[in-house]
């Protein structure tokens, strides 16, 4: 038993490392800029050391943020791709220049053109805006923040057009800016001409090492350490500290309601098969089991939390809990509050529960064995609770393996309706929010936590019945 | 497999089904409830629409509904001389319209706000009366429904053809080959990981998907052709077996382990909305449960006589597998497949409910039914499509029963 349990515990490993590398490959890919995301500045710095300052923070949040690694320990790319494009501080700029080089193949000549639209950009930021170039000069802001994010060729020329006739309209801007945006212009040219783009069919593997952006969040992770939040900076830990305890507070009332109703009633339809009760108790929980749980909220709050029907029980939040009430006063508010979601978080799995229970119990009674019970005399009450219930639990353990992932994603839905700020919620906000600590977090947390539901539902499993042997195959 | 012996009754397989799974009169009756709803899915362009199925304008007759379809296809043009009306106002010499003459998009000014079944509509006869209200700015709630009916059976059919194919190829070669019956020589082997990162590699570096997979597809024959080249050298020679079972396993384990809908919010989230995307997203992410159905199944068939006859005849292992042994074990899965139009649509509705997925003018019965909140007026519009969803779902949960009752030897008296 010990050595099945330390196999299982070891196949975890790889199992777990390939969704730390699912997550994490998703996550690089979406679209959207953290650091910009957490900066929050605007682009528009009045001077050339304005600009610089504010990509000197963007770099700093960027390095705090670890996101200036390179991704991953090594990455197969082709010949053109430069080794260190990563070092290229802003994301969408690097982007533009990764579609560059699959373009063109030429990195010499596109970093080249990239350091000069760079040069461009201070010389245009360090002309003093006035009254008769103003207009002017947003319309060449614009178009240079072009050169930086787009590399169609009819685009760029058409803003290579634009900027010359924008600038040509005033003295004190073609005198300073003139030559440099034909030097841009000639750069970008250059690109053409030299363009090398059947180098892209070569692969390259580049070797990056352990300073890379998966390395440190997983070797943080598993040293408690999970990052801050894209959002308010807060410690992953915390946000989600605070999450889990509404859902572990909904979850495990449920469960244990679940159990507590499922396994009488399965067991009591079974008892009473076929007859009147058992059609009754059968039908209605198959229509609850069939009942979208987004729906039963909707209809909940809209008849009883706070709609035109009945306002019985509040439909958001939590409750404000008063230090001046007493612990009953206190119970009896978190019931007000909770009751709703409990309800939606319970009903579903009740359902599915007490008919599979009932199931096995069917296919129990059916058994030679308790033929032979009854044969010999024992009365109902034995044959049901004594003989016939342990061997009907084992479909009912396996299901408690699934109990887990079910529970996150239900309190997606009725914690997003009920608005209780359990884990549901937290995740549902941070990936919409693309929050990627906290998200990577509770999808980590919950692998594990299912990993283990099924671990501790194959033991419990061999507990029920001794005639499942794991060490031998 | 138990096959029925009487000599008066049709003796092959799928017929026993057949009469086993009529005499569940509630999955029977399901059953044709789901086709008329197919009905409905199929036709929801003449049932509900705001054009006219034909009309006749200013002395010309026109098919403003057939037209679009070939519009679609781009092989007609839209009407010109109709560009510019109003379909609801327009003043036709004659039209014929849908039973529900509203589009799902189409806003009625006049009976915006939640205007409820049963009340007073502001409409200009019986016929254009909105039989189960409106929601907030004038949309038709029946038109969204019969609308909804094709975006929902359209999910559970595609992203459920999605999860079977791969479900039971990956399901039916792990329980057929298992750890050691399939092999390849280290020629075949070697030359398929060098030509599929090639493969691989140009894929992506072309970034076409269809494309992608041509050359992914050509670079395994060649990795099959040149292993030839190889065989002669003894090292290369020698067959070593695949653990496609271990492999196969732990690929459903991680997706079992990974929260399901987490996956699917996050592949949604990041990319654009489309319904596409949510039906291959789920079928994607659904098929576990196939594979492991059509697994177990083919560890039962794999040891049965005419496997063995086969293989006696030397018939090759793929050949066996695809024509024989596959065949003989879909049966079950017709129950998971069931289940599992159950679960997308329940999936489509719930992330179309959190507003994900769908392009935000598209109203399907999740949506509708988001747009739901507290007050007395909008009862109707969370009754219906919660209605709609719960039916379907309960419909097809009830065949999944009647094909387990049917289907299941262990449940058989």
């Amino acid at each position: 038993m010990l050595k099945y349990i330390l196999k299982r515990l070891l196949i975890f490993i790889p199992t777990l490392f390939v969704i730390a590398l699912a997550t994490f490959y998703l996550s690089v890919n979406v679209p959207g800029d953290p650091v910009e995301q957490m900066l929050n500045s605007n682009n528009d710095a009045g001077s050339s050391a304005g600009q610089k300052a504010s990509e000197q923070a963007y770099i700093d949040k960027r390095h705090e943020l670890g996101l200036d690694l390179p991704v991953f320990y090594f990455s197969i790319s082709n010949q053109a791709m430069p080794k260190n494009l990563y070092e290229i501080p802003k994301k969408f700029q690097r982007q533009n220049l990764n579609q560059f080089i699959k373009k063109y193949g030429n990195w010499n000549e596109i970093n080249i053109y990239y350091n000069q639209v760079q040069k461009f950009s201070y010389l245009v930021s360090d002309i003093p805006s006035d009254s008769t170039n103003a207009d002017i000069l947003i319309n060449i802001k614009d178009d240079v923040q072009n050169l930086f994010l787009e590399n169609d060729d009819k685009l760029l020329q058409y803003t290579f057009t634009n900027l010359k006739s924008n600038i040509a309209k005033d003295s004190v801007l073609e005198s300073s800016l003139a030559t440099a945006l034909q030097q841009t212009n000639f750069d970008y040219n250059q690109i053409k001409e030299k363009a090398t783009p059947n180098k892209k069919l070569i692969p390259a593997l580049h070797w990056y090492g352990t300073q890379n952006q998966f390395h440190q969040w997983i070797t943080n992770f598993f040293k408690g350490d999970f990052g801050i939040s894209y959002q308010d900076g807060r410690p992953v830990k915390t946000v989600i500290w605070k999450a889990v305890r509404w859902t572990l507070i909904l979850s495990v009332i449920s469960i244990i309601l679940t159990y507590l109703i499922a396994v009488p009633l399965g067991i009591f339809s079974a008892a009473k098969k076929d007859s009147l009760m058992d059609q009754g108790i059968s039908t209605t929980l198959f229509i609850l089991y069939s009942l979208p749980n987004f729906w039963v909220a909707t209809l909940l709050i809209l008849f009883f939390g706070g709609g035109d029907f009945f306002d019985i029980y509040p439909a958001n939040g939590v409750g404000q809990l008063e230090p001046t009430m007493s612990w009953i006063q206190q119970f009896w508010t978190r019931t007000h509050f909770l009751i709703l979601p409990i309800i939606c978080f319970t009903y579903g799995g009740l359902a599915f529960l007490s008919r599979q229970m009932r199931g096995a119990m069917i296919n129990t009674l059916s058994q030679d064995y308790i033929r032979t019970a009854r044969a010999k005399g024992l009365n109902e009450e034995a044959v049901l609770w004594k003989h016939s219930l342990k061997n009907s639990l084992i479909p009912i353990i396996t299901l408690f393996a699934n109990v887990f992932p079910l529970l996150i994603s239900g309190a997606v839905i009725i914690e997003f309706k009920f608005t209780i700020p359990g884990m549901g919620k937290t995740a549902y906000e941070a990936l919409l929010a693309r929050d990627y600590p906290v998200v990577y977090t509770i999808v980590m947390f919950s692998a594990i936590l299912t990993l283990i539901g099924y671990l501790i539902a194959d033991i419990l499993y061999a507990w029920v019945d001794p005639r499942i042997k794991f060490d031998k195959k | 497999m138990t096959i029925a012996n009487s000599i008066e009754l049709k003796q092959d397989y799928w017929s026993y089904v057949k009469r086993q799974f009529k005499k569940n009169k509630r999955a029977l009756f399901s059953l044709y409830v789901v086709g008329f709803m197919a009905l409905i899915a199929i036709f929801a362009d003449v049932l509900a629409n705001e054009k006219p199925i034909v009309c006749k304008y200013e002395g010309k007759t026109y098919f403003p509904i057939f037209n679009e379809y070939l519009v679609d296809l781009k092989i007609g043009k839209p009407y010109a001389e109709l560009n510019n009306i109003s379909w609801i106002d327009a003043d036709f010499d004659f039209a014929i319209r849908p039973p529900i003459p509203y589009s799902p998009n189409t806003q009625d000014i006049l009976n915006f706000g939640f205007v409820s079944p049963f009340g007073k509509q502001d409409v200009k006869s019986i016929r254009w009366r909105h039989w189960l209200g409106t929601e907030s700015i004038g949309r038709d709630v029946l038109s969204a429904l019969i609308h909804g009916t094709r975006i929902a059976f359209m999910v559970g059919l595609v992203s459920m053809s999605i999860a079977s194919v791969i479900g039971i190829l990956l399901g039916s070669i792990a329980g057929f080959f298992g750890d050691n019956r399939l092999k390849a020589s280290r020629a075949t082997l070697f030359m398929f990981i060098i030509t599929g990162f090639f493969g691989f590699f140009y894929a992506f570096t072309f970034g076409k998907i269809l494309l992608g997979l041509i050359i992914i597809l050509v670079s395994f024959i060649l990795a099959y052709l040149l292993g030839f080249i190889l065989k002669p050298i003894p090292f290369f020679k020698k067959k070593i077996a695949i653990p496609v079972d271990i492999l196969i396993q732990r690929l459903i384990e991680v997706l079992v382990s990974i929260p399901g809908l987490f996956l699917i919010i996050a592949i949604i989230a990041i990319a654009k909305p489309s319904i596409f995307l949510v039906m291959v997203v789920i079928g994607l992410t659904s098929w576990t449960e196939i594979a492991r159905f059509i697994r177990a199944e083919l560890l039962k068939v794999r040891s049965l006589e005419f496997i063995e006859a086969a293989e006696a005849l030397g018939y090759p292992k793929w050949r066996i597998l695809l024509r024989h042994a596959i065949p003989n074990s879909v049966g079950p899965v017709l129950i998971t497949i069931a289940f599992g139009i159950a679960a997308a649509i329940l999936i489509e509705s719930f992330l179309s409910f959190l507003g994900l997925g769908i392009p935000p003018e598209t109203l399907t019965w999740g949506k509708l039914l988001s747009l739901a909140g507290g007050g007395k007026s909008e009862l109707w519009v969370a009754i219906f499509p919660g209605f709609a969803i719960f039916l379907t779902v309960t419909l097809f949960n009830l065949i999944g029963e009647g094909l387990t009752d049917a289907l299941d030897p262990r449940q058989k008296k």
